[in-house]
């Protein structure tokens, strides 16, 4: 019986062996990407080989996983791996956004061509909401009028020149009305660092991704069908329905002061989403948002504002022109024009020296509208490419007062029957 | 010869032995200076925390790179260290004031000790508002 | 036939009733081993491993998963040491329970009682090493409290720390510790140990008239059991090393929050417990020494187990120190309970 022990310790340890080896061959084999930005070797796409790119402009090869997302770049054990990552799976948080994006070579680049879109972004009012903030406390008489003073977070811009360089932070408790203090509690839904109310169906994230990660999905009644390859996407093609996760007309109760969010979805833009006594254009619903409201009305230009209207300034008469005036344009002569740049992040039309482009009173291009020979407008529609053709109004029987360039004008006679 | 003198074998065992311990401590002494020895610049004891108004009145804000806690109560700005009293640990700042995870000292919200080991307060920290409205705080 | 080293531990017989597992534990020689296992894991693992704040972590997660079999050697270091402080505390244990540290016996009881402090000290300086959040409050709790030490105490944080935090200075000269003066004087220890072994008369027995039983085995078949042993113990670490992996944590970071509890290791948990009752000066230094001072004198202070009562299980002889010691440990055991109960 004993001499039997010796064998039966042996064959006990090239079974341990075995087993080591077997559990060994089982590990995934690593999969090492260097991207060339960072120069360190990082072994995510082990386990994450089937997410899609998430940008043209943000190859993996170039950048890696781990300079947005941060992360144990060596770990090939989930919960050590994404122990250290930045914002969990929302690098742009703007509690993180600047070691995320931030840098001199990324996205708080100097403010030539509006290139310094964190600054950008967190003073904008998408992201300060001073105005409804300004708002309430307004309408309950906490401040004797509508100029922003408290932000969701306190920011300065010593150099703004806007009528505002400083919001402090807007603390709830401090406040003494209970109106306001409820609007704090239960109102603070919508802006860029807030995601949306539990149960919301509008699903979107924060910080830069709140717009430009697109969370529009086949069945968006299941949220938690959300794989992390459908979102895995920024993009500056920004559908309408983006918009819509806060611009949804869900609204205020002002008697109870909470938020009531939509409870449906808005599918049909025309018949969904707009009030029934509301008056509009086609392009109102047919375009997205972004195809006319341009980058600094939608992301700020580094100001600090009290109220949309300060920053947003497109009207009508932008594209169409007025009885007496063509629309403003630019004929592209500098190769390192701003439209080219924007047209390569979402080529939706082919640029080239010498076209001629509509331009804001402001000059910002309107890159996706150029000017064709009869005189006529083409537009492709930055989120779907859909190609428009209208006119301007000189020279049309269009009985409109080139003074009174208002939407409401315009609506007399343009809006939709529905 | 009497007791009392040394015999010369004797004296010179002495004396090699006392030649040697002295040696031997001068080499200690030399050892202990060379272990003894910080090479590493001091940690920092000021702290710029920028924008005064970031920190709102009646703010508690975390500054764990310190690590303290910053208030901002109606007589000014102050700071609590985080470092326990006790053995060092950070605690963990709680509604109900601070707790040590390593050996379970409490303190109040002020970093008063409430429950040991921990028998001496949490330190409050020197925080100044710069002139151009900056926060600056002191750990020394 | 020339004497050799394997020979002077190799006697050519041995008496077969003080050569049963059941009266030694193999406590002794599966300290051997572990040693052995230790000493190649480690060597395998200075390959690998880079002792800077920045790039311990790195070059543990490079080791753990990316080179091949890197995990499996890093598993049976971590294994192997936390057995070895099992065993070493198991073995003197057999020693006080059976008075097998009779005289002639007393200072290789000694030699014993400085590898165990070399172990656990040896076990807690790799796990420093590792230099993730998991180890950090351990790390800085442990330095903190050389301080407490009157006059000496300071300039010992220093000698120990390279600095007035946690860090650089720090990694390295534990690093210096653990992989060279430490481990060259548990070398040496072990080799004077396992050869005063034989010198003090191999396994402690009664004087031959006295043996209820002559019988001896051969020194073949005592490499047979050590062989089995060995084999066994293998099969053992290398299962759980394959299917419990050594734990580790993201490298530490100043910005990283205070956690909910900070454990120490589990042989210092006894030690985290005590602290929680005040003065860190007395639970964390003075018991602690006090304790292993005690376990060093029990050869020289208390009654001494009497020759014809040896190679057997709780001789009556030395009752008082089978008590003092069952006590001691019970003590330690309720305390690392204690410690392991959720905070309050």
């Amino acid at each position: 019986m004993r001499r039997y022990f010796l064998l039966a310790a042996s064959i006990s340890l090239l079974l341990g062996l075995l087993i080591t080896a077997w559990q060994e061959s089982r590990h995934p084999k690593p999969i090492a990407l260097t991207p060339t930005l960072t120069s360190q070797v990082e072994y995510c796409l082990t386990c994450h080989a089937d997410l899609a790119e998430i940008s043209s402009s943000h190859p993996v090869n170039t950048f890696g996983c781990v300079i947005c997302h941060g992360g144990e770049r060596l770990a090939l054990e989930a919960n050590l791996a994404h122990s250290t990552m930045r914002g969990g799976k929302n690098p742009s948080d703007f509690s993180v956004v600047q070691a995320s994006c931030g840098g001199s070579n990324c996205h708080s680049g100097t403010a030539e061509n509006s290139r310094d879109h964190i600054q950008r972004a967190t003073t904008s009012i998408q992201a300060t909401y001073a105005g409804a903030i300004a708002n309430i406390r307004y309408t309950f008489g906490v401040q004797p009028d509508l100029k922003a003073v408290l932000g969701v977070f306190a920011i300065r811009v010593p150099e703004s020149t806007s009528a505002i360089t400083e919001l402090a932070a807007f603390n709830p408790t401090q406040e003494t009305n209970p109106f306001v203090q409820a609007f704090g509690q239960n109102c603070l839904t919508c802006h860029l660092s807030a995601l949306p109310l539990p149960g919301s169906e509008c699903i979107r994230f924060t910080g830069c991704s709140a717009c430009h990660t697109p969370t529009q999905f086949p069945d968006r009644t299941d949220t938690t069908q959300i794989q992390s390859n459908q979102i895995h996407k920024l993009t500056t093609a920004i559908s309408y329905t983006q918009c819509d996760t806060c611009h949804n007309r869900g609204n205020y109760n002002l008697r109870t002061m909470t938020f009531e969010p939509r409870q449906d979805l808005p599918t049909n833009r025309l018949h969904d989403y707009y009030q029934p006594i509301a008056q509009f254009t086609s392009c109102e619903w047919m375009l997205d948002c972004v195809d006319c409201h341009t980058r600094t009305e939608a992301m700020g230009d580094g100001n600090l504002y009290s109220v949309k209207k300060d920053i947003q300034y497109l009207q009508c008469k932008t594209c169409h022109g007025t009885l007496n005036d063509l629309p403003q344009t630019r004929t592209l002569t500098d190769p390192n024009d701003l439209a080219f740049r924007l047209a390569l992040l979402n080529p939706v039309i082919d640029l080239k020296l010498g076209d001629t482009l509509l331009i804001t009173e402001k000059a910002e291009p309107l890159w996706n509208i150029h000017v064709l020979p009869d005189g006529t407008y083409e537009l492709f529609g930055k989120a779907d490419g859909q190609r428009y053709v209208f006119r301007p109004v000189k020279g049309s029987a269009c009985l409109q007062d080139p003074v009174r360039q208002d939407s409401g004008s315009c609506h007399q006679c343009h809006s939709v029957e529905r | 010869m009497s007791n009392r003198t040394l015999s010369r074998r004797d004296f010179l065992k002495l004396a090699s032995a006392a030649i040697l311990t002295a040696s031997g401590l001068l080499g200690l002494e030399g050892l202990f200076r060379f272990l003894n020895t910080q090479t590493e610049p001091l940690p920092p004891t000021e702290f710029d925390l920028g924008l005064a108004s970031n920190y709102p009145p009646g703010s508690r804000t975390l500054l764990p790179d310190i690590p303290a806690l910053l208030l901002h109560a109606q007589s000014g700005y102050s700071a609590i260290s985080l470092v326990c009293t006790h053995l060092g640990c950070s605690v963990e700042s709680k509604p109900e004031g601070f707790a040590c995870p390593c050996h379970g000292s409490r303190f109040d919200p002020q970093g008063n000790v409430t429950r040991g080991p921990a028998n001496k307060p949490l330190r409050s920290l020197r925080v100044e508002v710069t002139s151009d409205n900056e926060l600056r705080l002191y750990t020394t | 036939m020339r004497p050799s080293f394997f020979h002077h531990l190799h006697p050519p017989t041995i008496p077969a009733r003080q050569a049963r597992l059941r009266y030694t534990l193999a406590a002794g020689g599966l300290a051997v081993f572990l040693v052995l296992i230790l000493g190649i894991t480690g060597i395998l693992e200075i390959f690998y491993y880079i002792p800077t704040p920045t790039e311990a972590g790195n070059s543990i997660q490079t080791l753990t998963f990316l080179v091949p079999f890197g995990g499996l050697v890093r598993n049976l270091h971590f294994w192997s040491a936390q057995f070895l402080v099992i065993v070493s505390i198991v073995h003197p244990l057999r020693v006080i329970l059976t008075g097998a540290y009779a005289p002639p016996r007393q200072f290789n009881y000694l030699l014993g009682m400085g590898l165990l402090v070399l172990a656990i000290l040896l076990d807690f300086s790799g796990y420093v090493l590792r230099w993730d959040e998991g180890i950090r409050w351990a790390l800085v709790t442990g330095t903190n409290l050389l301080k407490s030490i009157p006059l000496i105490g300071n300039a010992l944080y220093t000698i120990l720390v390279g600095g007035t935090q946690p860090g650089l200075a720090t990694l390295i000269r534990f690093y210096g510790w653990h992989i060279f003066g430490m481990t060259l004087a548990a070398g040496i220890l072990v080799a004077w140990h396992i050869f005063r072994l034989r010198r003090d008369g191999g396994i402690a027995v009664p004087p031959p008239p006295l043996r209820e039983d002559q019988t001896r085995i051969t020194r073949f078949e005592l490499l047979r059991r050590e062989i089995l042993a060995m084999l066994l113990a293998s099969t053992a670490l290398l299962l759980l090393s394959t299917f419990a992996p050594a734990p580790l944590a993201a490298p530490i970071t100043a910005s990283a929050p205070a956690s909910e509890t900070a454990r120490a290791p589990w042989f210092f948990l006894w030690v985290q417990q005590m602290l929680k009752l005040g003065n860190p000066f007395f639970w964390g230094v003075v018991v602690p020494l006090a304790v292993l001072v005690l376990f060093s004198l029990i050869p020289y202070i208390f009654p001494k187990p009497v020759k014809p009562e040896l190679g057997r299980w709780f001789p009556k002889s030395n009752r008082i120190a089978q008590g003092v010691a069952l006590f001691i440990l019970l003590s330690i055991i309720t305390l690392t309970l204690l410690a392991l109960l959720p905070a309050s």
